[in-house]
């Protein structure tokens, strides 16, 4: 048995039938929990670790159920992005918001930004499958970045469109 | 075992991966669920792949959530301990803190958060590719696994060595365990309607002629 192809195979199928099983769903608790951690943490910690609860909650938000969380931690990311200059701190925080758009179903603005990921660390397998997601949901939908939620976003749009461009000019 | 496809599966089992950052546990995953071994980035949070094999007779859909070892994930990663099957705790034969951070750190996480009580633990001695760089013997492997109780096997996720014998032996134990595939047990259910038993008053017009 040609095991590999196989495999190949059976992953495809897999997709086919669920689309969603390949990127995490994090429950409104863990959310929460996450919630609580970022306010405990700004009294009176360190501001490493402020900045570590709040990626935490903020991977929390793009994974969430709810459209709204994810919102939120769209807003949050590109809050955050500008101001973040350490190159790996600024490519998780570029995959969570890929990883937000995609779930808010903008998911031009998603690619844009996967493959900024991809530039950066080609074997990062987390943003491969992302990748992966977005245009099996493109070839899916038919039409490019239209979502529930892509005019509500067309704001926020433009924010990460000025953001990618000067991440590019940054290289 | 076998892969199959498909949207129908008997069982559907929640297993997790844990262990320090940079021992393989997304390479384990990778290697089991597309037969493809890379340099990976770090997992970010927690990662997550499905797969559908037949093991001991069952259709199963493995739901295999890996989590990131690094520390400044792990409030976030041990919200996914529960209602999992099973956990499989990977360390680096070549690295020997890894191995000692399973008493110090995992053990303990796992008793903090793993919602199931009989769900069953592995230990996996990963990259035994790399033997001449070993410094973990297996004997100690064997050891701690006696002691916690648990599953345990050396594999490697680049040569593929015992890669599938792992998840095989975890899942076929946990079919061996009646408290992890009750009925009505939270993660155990049929993918659609049409596989669940026939209702009554159905089962009267199947037995025609
Ligand atoms: N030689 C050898 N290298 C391996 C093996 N498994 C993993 N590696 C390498 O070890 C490194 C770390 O592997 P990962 O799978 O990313 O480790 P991880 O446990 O997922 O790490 P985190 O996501 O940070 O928790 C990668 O560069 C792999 O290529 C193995 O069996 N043999
Ligand atoms: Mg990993």
């Amino acid at each position: 048995m040609d095991s590999k192809k196989i495999g190949k195979f059976f992953d495809s199928i897999g997709d086919f039938f669920t689309g969603a099983d390949s990127i995490p769903w994090c429950e409104s608790d863990i959310v929460l929990g996450c919630e609580r951690e970022v306010i405990a943490a700004e009294k009176d910690s360190s501001e490493e670790f402020k900045s570590e609860c709040r990626l935490r909650l903020s991977w929390a938000l793009v994974h969430s159920k709810r459209p709204e969380d994810v919102q939120r931690g769209i807003a949050m990311l590109e809050a955050a992005l500008p101001s973040t200059s350490d190159p790996l701190q600024m490519r998780e925080k570029m995959y969570l918001l890929a990883v937000g758009y995609f779930r808010s179903g903008d998911y031009s603005r998603s690619r844009q930004l996967a493959d900024r990921c991809l530039e950066i660390a080609p074997d990062w397998r987390q943003a491969i499958t992302l990748k992966k997601s977005i245009e099996d949901r493109i070839k899916k939908d038919g039409v490019i970045g239209i979502g529930i939620a892509a005019t509500a976003l067309g704001a926020v749009g433009l924010v990460a469109g000025g953001l990618a461009a000067a991440l590019s000019r940054k290289k | 075992m076998e892969s199959s496809g498909g949207s129908e599966f008997d069982y559907l089992f929640k297993l997790l991966m844990i262990g320090d950052s940079g021992v393989g546990k997304s390479s384990l995953l990778l290697s089991f669920t597309s037969d493809t071994f890379e340099d990976l980035s770090p997992t970010i949070g927690v990662d997550f792949k499905v797969k559908h094999v037949t093991i001991g007779g069952k259709k199963l859909k493995l739901a295999i959530w890996d989590t990131a070892g690094q520390e400044r994930f792990r409030t976030l990663t041990s919200s996914y301990y529960r209602g999992a099957q099973g956990i499989i705790m990977v360390y680096d034969v070549t690295r020997r803190e890894t191995f000692t951070n399973l008493s110090d750190i995992w053990a303990k996480e796992i008793d903090l958060y793993s919602t199931n009580q009989d769900c069953i633990k592995m230990l996996v001695g990963n990259k035994v590719d790399k033997e001449s760089e070993r410094v973990v013997t297996k004997k100690e492997g064997i050891d701690f696994a006696r002691e916690y109780g648990c599953l345990f096997i050396e594999c490697s996720a680049k040569t593929r060595v015992n890669v599938e014998h792992c998840f095989e032996e975890l899942v076929l134990k946990i079919l061996d365990t009646p408290s992890l595939t009750a009925e009505g047990s939270t993660t155990v259910k049929k993918s659609n309607i049409f596989n669940q038993k026939p209702p009554v008053s159905d089962a009267s017009t199947s037995g025609c002629c």
